[in-house]
């Protein structure tokens, strides 16, 4: 009983979200009716997604065979819930999917696609010259925020990957992984080549 | 075999909570009850449970495993709490039936989805559920919510919901039982027959109807006696699943 208070206060706070974002209702309109069946291997625990065209119902049993299953550990889900690219982490390793895997692919690119109009839910409660001025003073410390941070990563990045040479930068890796590559290549053409000449030196072997 | 409800000349009789009435009557005394307190029903639900009614359904829901285009009657459906869901849940393609046999609480039902905006894939159906007027084999789901104890003849209707649903389809009992613990039980006891009496005279100004439904929770079979009901009438599968300490039970069989 506690789960299903836990699972019926999410889906309230979900469905909230979802409506601020114009096109994510009519977009899980066109999922309606399919069951999306999420299995958290570690720790064990499962969830079923329904959508419609009023949100996400959650539950935590649904007494008919799910569409899609998702199988996965914790961290993965939560990777999946917090990363912005969620088709990425779908096709991670230790991600296995059943059944329609569209469907969770298309759950998974309008919850990626959301753009909250955050002004409008605040126009709702302080009025739209209230929501105007608190949005404009807000929009450009916020925008500042970003840039700041954006900049900030890609100048650690430099440094330590460029200039203290702590790190090694990706361009770097990236051809280090490519040497490796060829080398597998060619390691495995060598060993089937030594293969073959053995054979060749000693037909009677058994292949 | 004679019916024992009909062994005497005299018209049988059944229980209206504690009392005993004759069968003819009860259904007349059900709806005098329900046309009281339609208009605040689920204010009082609310109220009575402390909003657990919602979680409840919400688990029925979730046990009825029903799917898109399915077809779903909501017997004793009243204020539309299920059927609202189940529209949602069954779509354009799909059908969803409220039943009630008391126009007071079918009116109130109606007007609230309307006014919700469900429609296109909903009906409504004055029906009894003992003589449910509906073709065989037409359902996949059956539920009734709160309802069944208020029936006059529960085999007669447990029979009737096993004909209109389709094989393989699911009935789901949602209605109150007993309590698993004797502590509990005593504590329950007060609170339904002191405090609930008293919150429908405040709210509705009608002590009696929900002393009634205090005196009708306790004379509804237990949660054994009615799978046993349930296996009696033709239901494969027949399991049920406390909730609140036993407070409420949900039966689910699956017409074979």
């Amino acid at each position: 009983m506690l789960r299903a208070a836990l699972l019926a206060g999410a889906e309230r706070g979900i469905n909230r979200v979802l409506r601020l974002d114009p096109t994510a209702l009519p977009r899980l309109a066109r999922l309606s009716g399919r069951i999306i069946e999420i299995d958290c291997t570690a720790p064990a625990w499962r969830l079923f997604l329904l959508a419609d065209d009023e949100g996400l119902r959650l539950a935590s049993s649904w007494g008919a065979e799910a569409d899609c299953r998702l199988r996965a550990p914790a961290t993965s889900l939560l990777r999946l819930a917090l990363s912005r690219d969620k088709t990425a982490v779908l096709h991670g390793p230790d991600v296995e999917i059943d059944g329609d895997s569209g469907l969770l692919t298309s759950l998974a690119e309008i919850l990626q696609d959301l753009e909250l109009d955050w002004e409008y839910e605040i126009s709702r409660w302080l009025g739209p010259v209230g929501a105007q001025l608190l949005g404009s003073s807000l929009r450009n410390p916020l925008h500042w925020l970003r840039e700041s941070a954006d900049s900030l990563r890609q100048d650690l990045a430099d440094y330590l990957g460029e200039e203290a040479r702590a790190l090694v930068g990706q361009a770097e890796a990236q051809a280090r992984f490519d040497e490796l590559d060829d080398m597998k290549l060619a390691l495995d053409r060598l060993e089937a080549r030594i293969e073959r000449l053995a054979l060749n030196l000693n037909p009677d072997r058994p292949e | 075999m004679t019916d024992p409800r009909k062994a005497h000349d005299a018209e049988p009789t059944t229980h209206f909570g504690y009392k005993h009435v004759p069968e003819s009557q009860k259904a007349q005394k059900v709806a005098e009850v329900f046309h009281s307190v339609a208009a605040k029903y689920d204010l009082m639900n609310d109220l009575m449970s402390g909003g657990i009614h919602r979680l409840w359904k919400r688990f029925t829901i979730e046990l009825s495993g029903v799917r898109h285009g399915n077809r779903v009657l909501d017997i004793a459906g009243g204020t539309g709490d299920l059927t609202r869901q189940f529209s949602r849940i069954v779509g354009p393609s799909g059908e969803v039936v409220l039943a009630d046999i008391n126009a007071s609480m079918l009116k109130v039902g109606r007007d609230k989805l309307l006014d919700k905006g469900v429609a296109g894939n909903v009906r409504f159906v004055q029906a009894d559920a003992e003589k449910l007027p509906f073709p065989d084999n037409h359902f996949d789901v059956v539920t009734i919510a709160f309802g069944l104890r208020n029936v006059t003849h529960k085999e007669d209707a447990i029979a009737s919901m096993l004909r209109v649903l389709k094989p393989g389809g699911r009935l789901l009992v949602l209605e109150f039982s007993k309590p698993t613990n004797a502590l509990f039980s005593k504590a329950y006891d007060a609170y339904s027959f002191s405090l609930l009496p008293m919150m429908g005279k405040l709210i509705t100004n009608d002590a009696d109807s929900y002393r009634y439904l205090a005196e009708s929770i306790r004379m509804h079979p237990d949660q054994e006696t009615l799978k046993g009901m349930m296996e009696t009438a033709g239901f494969e599968r027949v399991s049920y699943h406390n909730m609140t300490g036993g407070i409420v039970a949900l039966h689910r069989g699956i017409k074979p």
